[in-house]
């Protein structure tokens, strides 16, 4: 049996993971929930960004936090290039299939990239306060593990009040719920998708930038990513943010208690069961409700 | 898809290779492949790309300083020395398939080994099938010598298993109140990260220091929050770490986020890399590390390898570069005092010759088992003072091991 500041200490880093979860999960939801986009290339742009703070930093010397004033803007841009350039026009009777086919084809050709630019080696960066952390009732929380959970918390917490207290947010979640109402009480739905995916993508710039402050990086992790990723929003109800943001909370915590007993290879399958169990026995997922009615 | 049609390709066009051959060979014997000007063509698959490729190009490196150094010195018998190098992409089939084109097609002299013990046993076989010696530089792990490969030796002073012999025949002869009592130990499930931590784990409990935490991590891991807690959790007076380069790293930073002060830690690989310091923030006093092979060792090929290589290459070599140049040694030595070097005959002769003798080489000399394992142990380096040093075993220490370590 685990001692109790074993358990815990695992609690702690489960919710700090959780949360970097529950950011990237929250980005690949809501390309589901604008255009029934499967959207594999996610975590290669997460990644991407990672290498971009990872640079900026080994470089340039810049802070990797301030790496977001330009991925940011740079990721919105490409997410809303890529909805209106590429995705739009897949044809809607195959998009779902064929918008797999096509981010995976983004995927395998920005791992391609960073390889060829980078190299495959692993890198990690180098900050003066990566082994620093902070005392709680006998735990201890490293400060940049806290820093990219405050970097989740602050994205998702901007995501929810864009969505549920802006126009833009009005109007994009009116997309979501009824494409064609939407457009006749004039919402251009197009652009709207368009800046839909903008905003899914910056929060995979934000999470990359979180991702990069405590863990390695190499072109083909997206590849670790992206399954845990699928199984989150599918746990939480594809299209329902703040579903794949419970779900990853969850799932990052029963993940990180797992390790105890069973280590780090088996823990990784908690996802695959999550994945399964909801497929079979609640395929809508546990905490959206139907699509059309998700927040 | 496109590499699996490619080898589809490749091995059609390796079993054509063989027909033509064959059928060449039944034509009669035109002009012998052992001629006194030809070159010595020594064959290689190494894994340039893919995920080896680091440490494959090191390896490249110092085959490739090993041919210069030779061909400058006169070459072999004679003869200069030639690189054939093929690109395994780091894929075990892929291995198989390169040897066999080497090996049948191309007909090279001589093969050596590729890097890592996943791709050195599927290659070693097909080197044993068609009777060739194959000295390799980089298969430290048990299974390689439990094949009952005939033909094989591993050039390199000891095997996975015995990197950390020194530290336990140290850490036993302490006084037993001032012994570590618990290990923790963590390490990558990759044979030889974990060959190491197994080897010190199984000869530090027959000496009664009780395992408290046995982790075996998965080589893709990149968060490590988990497995440091469960060992700063079990408060063990020492933690061995069975990593690679960047897990290693990893690991020590999470360990010390999570402030465990233990009374020892050792790591393969990781610490020994110019880049450690700097990767944990100079936090690097008193850890532990088995090394095979040191710039600074006084043997005198060693001399000339370091001094060479750094005026080749710009910067001096690495363990990964060191060992590659090893086997070349190995096999020059053989070929030199056997006096042949071509497919056939002559193999068995070399396999013969290294199995009876000791080499000289730029790790120090060499001697092998029935198995083709080394018969010697890592010396240990220790963090003291900000730099690397070797502390064990006495004879070879630039300093005294620090027991226990400061707080990192």
């Amino acid at each position: 049996m685990p001692s109790g500041a074993l358990l815990f200490q695992s609690v702690i880093l489960g919710l700090l993971l959780g949360g970097l979860y529950a950011l990237l999960a929250a980005g690949l939801t809501l390309y589901f929930g604008i255009m029934r986009v499967v959207m594999i290339a996610h975590s290669a742009f997460l990644i991407l960004a990672a290498y971009l703070a990872w640079w900026s930093h080994a470089r340039l010397g810049v802070d990797p936090l301030l790496s977001m004033v330009v991925t940011v803007p740079l990721f919105f841009g490409l997410g809303v290039l890529l909805q209106r350039l590429l995705l739009a026009r897949l044809r809607p009777v195959t998009l779902t299939m064929m918008s797999v086919l096509l981010t995976f084809a983004i995927a395998v050709l920005i791992e391609g990239l960073l390889g060829y630019a980078f190299s495959g080696t692993q890198r990690r960066i180098q900050l003066g306060y990566g082994s620093a952390s902070l005392g709680l009732f006998g735990a201890r929380i490293a400060v940049v593990k806290l820093i990219a959970f405050g970097l989740a918390a602050v994205a998702l917490l901007t995501l929810y009040l864009l969505l549920k207290r802006t126009r833009f947010g009005w109007a994009l979640r009116a997309t979501i719920q009824h494409p064609d109402a939407a457009r006749l009480i004039g919402i251009d739905t197009d652009r709207i998708a368009g800046f839909g995916f903008g905003v899914g993508l910056a929060t995979a710039a934000v999470g990359g930038t979180a991702l990069a402050l405590d863990t390695t990086i190499y072109p083909s992790l997206h590849w670790h990513w992206i399954g845990p990723l699928m199984a989150i929003i599918v746990v939480g109800g594809l299209g329902s943010v703040p579903g794949a943001a419970v779900a990853a909370m969850l799932l990052g915590l029963v993940q990180s208690l797992l390790q105890i007993p069973l280590g780090t290879t088996w823990a990784q399958t908690v996802f695959y069961l999550a994945l399964f169990a909801t497929l079979a026995f609640r395929p809508q997922g546990f905490f959206g409700g139907r699509l059309a009615q998700r927040f | 898809m496109t590499s699996r049609a490619t080898r589809g390709r490749r091995v059609t066009a390796t079993a054509l290779g063989a027909a033509v051959a064959l059928l060449l060979a039944g034509c009669g014997d035109d002009g012998g492949s052992g001629s006194s000007d030809d070159p010595i063509v020594v064959g290689i698959s190494l894994p340039l790309t893919g995920d080896f490729s680091e440490p494959g190009k090191g390896v490249q490196r110092g085959y490739e300083a090993w041919a210069k150094i030779t061909n400058d010195n006169g070459g072999l018998l004679g003869r200069q020395v030639e690189l054939k190098i093929l690109d395994d992409q780091s894929n075990a089939d892929r291995v198989v398939a390169d040897y066999e084109q080497l090996i049948g097609k191309d007909n090279v002299d001589i093969v050596v080994g590729p890097f890592s013990t996943r791709l050195v046993v599927p290659a070693a076989r097909v080197a044993e099938e068609y009777g060739m010696l194959f000295v390799e530089p980089a298969g430290a792990a048990k299974e390689v010598f439990a094949q009952g490969f005939k033909n094989l030796f591993y050039a390199a002073p000891a095997v996975a298993d015995d990197h950390y012999n020194h530290l336990a025949e140290y850490l036993l002869a302490l006084p037993p109140g001032q012994r570590p009592t618990t290990v923790a130990y963590a390490a990558m499930d990759d044979p030889f990260a974990q060959g190491t931590a197994y080897g010190l784990k199984a000869k530090l409990e027959a000496g009664g220091v009780r395992t408290v935490v046995d982790e075996v991590y998965p080589p893709n891991t990149t968060d490590f929050g988990t497995i440091a807690a469960k060992i700063a959790a079990s408060k063990a007076d020492m933690v061995v770490g069975g990593s690679q380069y960047q897990d290693g790293v990893n690991l020590i930073v999470a360990l010390q986020q999570l402030d465990y002060q233990p009374k020892l830690a050792a790591f393969s690989t990781a610490p020994t890399s110019p880049e450690f310091a700097a990767a944990i923030g100079n936090k690097t006093e008193g850890i532990l590390a088995p090394t095979g092979y040191t710039q600074k060792a006084s043997y005198p090929s060693n001399v000339e390898f370091v001094q060479k290589y750094t005026a080749q290459f710009g910067s001096p070599p690495e363990e990964d570069e060191a060992n590659a140049y090893t086997t070349g040694q190995v096999v020059a030595a053989a070929v030199s005092a056997v006096g042949c070097a071509e497919q056939g005959e002559c193999q068995q002769k070399l396999v013969d010759w290294i199995r009876g003798n000791k080499v000289e080489t730029v790790v120090g000399p060499l001697t092998w088992d029935a198995t083709g394992k080394p018969q010697g142990a890592h010396m240990i380096q220790q963090w003291v003072g900000g730099q690397i040093q070797i502390v064990l075993p006495t004879e070879a220490k630039e300093v005294d091991v620090v027991y226990p370590k400061p707080a990192w």
